[in-house]
């Protein structure tokens, strides 16, 4: 079994980078010292949810009756700040009649579902799994 | 709005890009990787629209 050789970080330093990482998807890296990765992974999150919002795609809310929304609301809420803002600051919420809203409801759900990819990965680099 | 096959393709883009970054640290292991998801997800998508084909699509949904 391959041991963990790399360095292990400070546990206030891990959850800072966790913390950061789900406000701003691609901050985790940014941290960790993988600064052109983590601009790589902002960038990348950032083009599909403008593509998610500019399709009016769906951004599903907590209080849906609906309990695959929920699952829904979880997911893009991993998008940290750009969540909050889209929900709270500008009460957007999609436009089910519009033609792109299948596929922007898609985007932004990939979106979400790209930052828990990257909170895990971030969490593997910090303590040492990963390089 | 932009056709149903070009957002497909910047979907796939996308997402075979991000995976490749993140699961693969050397630069030839990314570009496979990407190749591998990008033409997967391309291909797999025309393939899924071919078998559907011949079924017909009735008729449109109700808005909720």
């Amino acid at each position: 079994m391959k041991e963990a050789t790399r360095d292990r970080r400070q546990p206030a330093e891990i959850a800072l980078a966790l913390v950061a990482g789900w406000l701003i998807p691609g901050a985790g890296h940014f941290l960790l010292g993988r600064r052109r990765l983590g601009l790589a992974f902002l960038t990348i999150v950032a083009i599909m949810i403008a593509l998610g919002v500019g399709l009016a795609g769906e951004l599903y809310a907590f209080d849906s009756p609906d309990r695959l929304s929920k699952l829904g609301a979880l997911a893009e809420a991993s998008l940290g700040v750009p969540y909050l803002v889209l929900e709270l600051g500008l009460r957007y919420e999609g436009k089910i009649r519009e033609v792109g809203y299948s596929y922007g409801t898609a985007f932004l759900l990939t979106a979400g579902l790209m930052n828990i990819l990257l909170l895990l990965d971030v969490y593997d680099r910090a303590v040492g799994r990963k390089e | 709005m932009i056709g149903h096959f070009p957002l497909m393709i910047v979907y796939s883009s996308l997402v075979a890009l991000f995976l490749s970054l993140l699961w693969q640290s050397e630069k030839k292991g990314r570009i496979r990787l990407f190749l591998q998801v990008f033409l997967g997800m391309v291909l797999g998508g025309l393939a899924m629209a071919w078998l559907m084909y011949p079924f017909p699509s009735g008729p449109p949904a109700p808005f909720p």
